[in-house]
């Protein structure tokens, strides 16, 4: 008999093309909370998405209280004691929290019908072992999300759970509701019985409430279930990270024309930026670094136009420009986007691969009366596929049905095609194997030092470290912090963090 | 790309194909009449509408959409001609550009108020349907137009190839080529396409998807007018009821035609040459369930079961696709 | 009073007191008995044919075959008593029989195939149409026992039908089923969120099957309900169904993607267009227009709900995570 109340042994996942998960391990003591870190990709929604039953393992077991047990649904999972708390997903958002808290179980009356004034009572006393001063009778949808995601500890907790998994719970939460949200923990676990599997990026929470940690990398353990005072900030880095990462330098010491290119100036947004200030200069890679929720990529959403600017002003060239739409962005200013979901946005994946990568380029290849065929597209294309080494059996190839590496590609290479002078670049190299990673690192430095400039989005380090000149540091919707590279990844990931955690 | 001939067999319009062809032979042998000059004349005039009627759906289901207001449209549109013609006196040819400038029209206000609030076109068009019938059987006060210029029904009446076949056929798979060229062999029908496949990527790829969807709602009006006129030029009149009550008439045959053909009603496929085929086989087994005695009244049954199948087999191929693309 | 005010129905239910006493104030003849019991009797039928529609909009869906299965139930119970003789609660029995069995048929083949509801209800329209034109062939039956025209026609006091009564019966039991039982609950929960409701263990296709059958059973008793008004059971009896049926829920602040109706507010949506076409009449405008008040008036509801939706998203969407 051991104390773990959940216990994951040997677990391997395998998805086409990738091992997600490569025989890890993770055990959770009972009443503790439990620390889950690792890099984007490096397995820990794999891990997590097992535990709640989403995917089934492929090799390795999974014992609750000392018990083998697999879960075919989420809700099999639930009915075992397992919760995720997400931010406010799992809510009915038109139902009150009382019956939000109580929909599994709704009371009744002696006529069989919901009895809304024990639907509150009831409620209110899973609300008060939180101390949460919320009405049962409140619309979720009234609520702000620190709320929700409080609502949402309270439902599980009524629905008897004893694990509860929490994903980045505080992304979007103010530091008063941070630390309500971690005294609330702490008390759970010593009173109520349950334990806690706490997935964050942020370092200095893990240290403050974790018991233990196990850190993910490349689908395998870097620590598995170590003791948190056995370990200190600098090892868990390095432990997330690897020593064996290589840290390449991007290119020899250009001296930069000092010339703006792409400036924003006091930028607000209707989604919450406030005076964003940045420029982009000719040939450069500017890293945008920052955590899960600091409003990167919205940024880049709002400068294409798919948001709106409320203040502020866009320059390119010392001009001022508006842009209305990603088209105005590629059509007039010569300006691309290449996005960090790739499935849904990035490619269309029931077509072929020339017409995902040609997309860009139709507009400018129409002949008269707007025609266009397949070999006017091949001709612009193939270049471009070729140089990226695509692996597909033809052009006429079902992009959904190529590996992930070579979809990636695919949408790498329809902005070559198109020549634009600006590349916003999201996450290029989430979920794709390391050969095709470190051939998009060098195309990315080639496309640089050919004149293109390049906004780079990535939260992995190293990635950042090797590739970016320049790196503006990103919190909560605002501009932390600006560092120029030296390709030193101690000192470097020392200073970014630094701007993050101040 | 060099394995043509085992591609096309592999397609659902090769399915088609066959099927229109094994009822071609079931009818002809098992029915008096099939054959007859005048059953496959009266047959083009009937499958000449439905491919039209099916394009004008086809062209908004790539959107991910429908369009409920198609017959209404294509009704007020052809008793705008009509009226333009008899009351007027507008020539044929200025009043078929007006006809169709006009359904255009209404398409584009489908469209505009799809795109700009957001709001499922289902809902949408339900609206318009009613408003553009409503205000057709006001302004025209449910009157029919009969007093055409002859020339305009002479051509509805006339009969080509040995008398088996109508103009109006002959313009239907015209209409088919040019739609086909446009998806194929154009910038903006390649734009349609990939806006109603994926409007997410679509957009940051640079297309406009509204304007897009905007297009695709034009071009359905823009096809249901003609639609319309060619159903007036086949009566010689127009009339308020000829596509029933809204218009509802035209809305079975509109959606069976382009769901046989093998567009996917989630968007972002179309299928010309297969929407014509879906179109040619629905009107076969209406009209060889006419001819083998079914009763009228049954017909509709049977269509509402073809739909059902259709769409089942729509079902089965989308999940065939799905498999395909995990196992490589 | 401000809980008050965030209902659906209060806002409506203003605009029908306040429009009523305007036209009243011009024309005295609106509110006469005999144009109050036409009233409530459009309002009567409506009410039905609305709820119908309404239980498939709260779970997210369509169900354009509402009125084929009123039509058919129509024609089977008028058929029933006419051919077989078949003596008036069996009738009825049978009635309730097929639009049950109508209903399960939209939600079975819905939930286990996954097609939309849209495409799957117009197939079954024209199936349940289809099998209503091949048994009558289009010709009307006219023999109805006294007892049923009776039902139809007869007034309880003044101007009061006695047709209203299970309309109201049926928009009381709706609103418990909506707001105090938990399959109501489950409904609206699974129109608000799939992927939530399933895992809290809701089932998907017990979910989508009731709505159906309880709109399959409300279709039936509409199209019963029109034989009893028209004191015949014609063959296109609930061929103008559609419109209306979305009209109302939506004018009552129902929101298409599922998820939220309200009950009342759908009832004061079919008072409001038996309101409107009415007033049209007694203003002797040209009896069309009510064809496009009602698709302007859809139009405007729709507009209305989703900016209202839209501003309760904006609520809480900054911050939004990634």
């Amino acid at each position: 008999m051991s104390d773990y109340i959940l216990e994951l042994n040997n677990i391997t996942k395998n998805f086409p093309g990738v091992k997600a998960l490569d025989n890890a391990n993770f055990k959770l003591k009972k009443k503790s909370i439990h620390a889950l870190l690792g890099e984007n990709g490096a397995g820990k929604s794999t891990l997590i998405k097992i535990i709640t039953g989403v995917y089934n393992q492929n090799e390795g077991k999974l014992f609750l209280n000392n018990k083998e047990k697999s879960f075919s649904s989420p809700n099999e999972a639930m009915n075992a004691g397992i919760s995720v708390v997400h931010q406010e997903r799992n809510l009915i958002r038109r139902f009150s929290v009382g019956e939000n808290l109580m929909l599994t179980n709704l009371p009744k009356n002696n006529l069989g019908l919901i009895d809304y004034n024990t639907v509150a009572k009831e409620s209110k006393k899973w609300l008060d072992i939180m101390e949460l001063d919320i009405d049962p009778n409140t619309i979720v949808s009234d609520l702000t999300v620190a709320k929700m995601q409080l609502c949402e500890i309270a439902k599980a907790l009524s629905l008897e759970s004893k694990i509860l998994l929490l994903d980045e719970p505080t992304s979007s939460l103010s530091p008063q509701d941070t630390k309500n949200l971690f005294a609330l923990l702490k008390r759970l676990v010593a009173e109520q019985d349950v334990s806690i599997v706490f997935v964050s990026h942020k370092l200095e929470e893990v240290f403050e409430i974790c018991d233990e940690v196990t850190v993910l990398r490349d689908g395998k353990n870097a620590c598995d279930s170590e003791q948190i005072t056995n370990i200190n900030r600098q090892k868990l880095v390095k432990l997330m990270i690897g020593r064996d990462e290589q840290i390449i330098k991007s290119k020899k010491d250009v001296d930069f024309i000092d010339e703006n290119l792409l400036d924003l100036k006091s930028i607000n947004t209707d989604l919450g930026h406030k005076n964003i200030n940045l420029n982009l200069k000719k040939g450069e890679i500017l890293g945008l670094y920052g955590l899960v929720g600091a409003g990167r990529t919205e940024l880049i959403k709002c400068v294409l136009g798919l948001d709106k600017i409320n203040s502020g002003q866009i320059l390119l060239n010392n001009k001022e420009i508006k842009i209305k739409s990603p088209k105005d962005a590629l059509e007039k200013y010569k300006i691309g986007y290449i996005s960090e979901d790739r499935k849904k946005e990035g490619l269309i994946l029931m077509h072929d691969v020339l017409s995902n990568a040609g997309i860009t380029v139709w507009s400018n290849l129409k002949k008269i009366l707007s025609f266009l065929n397949d070999s006017i597209v091949y001709n612009k294309v193939d270049p471009y596929v070729k140089q990226l080494e695509v692996k597909t059996p033809s052009y006429q190839q079902i992009v959904s049905n190529l590996s992930g590496g070579n979809q990636q590609k695919i949408s790498v290479a329809k902005w070559l095609a198109s020549g634009t002078d600006i590349l916003f670049i999201d996450e290029p190299t989430v979920g794709i194997d390391i050969k095709t990673k470190s051939y998009l690192h060098e195309l990315i430095i080639e496309l640089s030092l050919k004149g293109t400039s390049i906004i780079l989005i990535t939260s992995d380090m190293p990635e950042m470290i090797s590739l970016a000149d320049r790196i503006i540091t990103m919190k909560d919707f605002k501009v932390v912090g600006e560092t120029i590279n030296n390709h030193n990844y101690e000192e470097m990931s020392s200073s970014i963090m630094g701007n993050i955690h101040e | 790309m060099n394995n043509k001939i085992p591609n096309f067999v592999k397609t659902n319009q090769f399915g088609l194909l066959i099927l229109v062809i094994v009822f071609i032979c079931i009818f002809s042998f098992s029915t008096d009449g099939f054959t007859s000059r005048f059953n496959i004349y009266a047959l083009s005039r009937v499958v000449a509408l439905d491919i039209m009627i099916g394009l004008a759906m086809m062209v908004v289901i790539l959107t991910g959409g429908l369009n409920l207001s198609l017959g209404a449209l294509g009704v007020s549109a052809a008793m705008f001609g009509g009226w333009c013609m008899e009351s007027m006196g507008i020539p044929i040819s200025i009043t078929i550009i007006l006809v169709l400038a006009f359904g255009s029209f209404l398409g584009w206000i489908n469209g505009f108020v799809t795109v700009r609030t957001g709001v499922h076109s289902f809902i949408v068009t339900l609206a318009t349907m009613s408003i553009y019938f409503g205000f057709m059987t006001l302004l025209t006060e449910a009157e029919a137009f009969r007093k055409l210029p002859e020339a305009f029904t002479d051509f509805g009446s006339l009969k080509l190839f040995n008398k088996y076949i109508s103009p109006l056929l002959i313009i239907s798979v015209l209409t088919c080529f040019v739609l086909y060229y446009i998806f194929k062999y154009t910038d903006i029908g390649r734009k349609l396409i990939a806006a109603g496949a994926n409007p997410d990527a679509a957009e940051l790829s640079g297309i406009s998807v509204d304007r897009m969807f905007i297009y695709c709602h034009m071009l359905s009006g823009f096809l249901a007018a003609l639609a319309g006129i060619m159903l007036t030029a086949r009566i010689g009149a127009a009339i308020p009821s000829m596509a029933g009550h809204l218009g509802f008439d035209w809305l079975l045959p509109a959606f069976l035609a382009p769901v046989l053909g093998g567009t996917l009603l989630s968007g972002g496929k179309v299928t010309v040459f297969g929407t014509m085929l879906g179109a040619i086989l629905v009107t076969l087994i209406n009209n060889g369930l006419y001819l083998i005695d079914v009763g009228e009244f049954w017909v509709r049954f049977f269509l509402g079961i073809i739909l059902l199948g259709a769409v089942l087999l729509d079902r089965a191929r989308e999940y065939f696709t799905v498999k395909n693309s995990i196992v490589s | 009073m401000s809980a008050l005010l965030k209902k659906d129905w209060f806002g409506l239910g203003l605009v029908l007191i306040f429009g009523s006493i305007l036209i009243s104030l011009f024309k005295p003849a609106f509110i006469s008995p005999f144009n109050l019991y036409v009233l409530m009797l459009s309002v009567s039928l409506m009410l039905v044919v609305a709820m119908s529609q309404m239980i498939i909009i709260a779970i997210g869906q369509m169900n354009l075959s509402v009125g084929a299965i009123g039509g058919l139930v129509a024609i089977s119970f008028t058929g029933l008593m006419e051919v077989y003789s078949m003596s008036i609660l069996p009738a009825v029995l049978i009635g309730l029989l097929i639009g049950l069995a109508c209903g399960f048929i939209n939600g079975y083949i819905t939930v286990k195939t996954g097609i939309s509801a849209f495409i799957i209800t117009l197939a079954t329209l024209y199936i349940f149409k289809g099998m209503n034109l091949g048994i009558t062939e289009a010709q009307p039956f006219y023999e109805i026992p006294e007892a049923v025209k009776f039902f139809g026609n007869a007034k309880i006091f003044g101007p009061i039908p006695y047709l209203v009564i299970i309309p109201i019966i049926i928009t009381v039991l709706m609103w418990i089923l909506m707001n105090r039982t938990s399959l109501g609950r489950y409904m609206l929960a699974y129109g608000n969120n799939v992927q939530s409701s399933e895992l809290i263990g809701i089932s998907s296709t017990k979910i989508v099957i009731y709505a159906h059958v309880i709109s399959g059973l409300l279709a039936a008793i509409g199209g019963m309900l029109v034989v009893c008004r028209l004191q015949l059971g014609t063959p296109n009896i609930g061929d103008s169904w559609l419109l209306p049926s979305f009209a109302a829920p939506v004018i009552g602040g129902a929101i298409l993607a599922g998820g939220k109706v309200d009950v009342i507010a759908t009832a004061f949506g079919v008072i409001l267009v038996s309101i409107i076409s009415q007033a049209l009449v007694i203003f002797k405008i040209d009896p069309f227009f009510v064809q496009i008040f009602l698709g302007f008036m859809i139009l405007l509801a729709v507009f209305i709900n989703r900016y209202r939706e839209y501003r309760e998203e904006r609520r809480t969407k900054v911050f939004s995570d990634e």
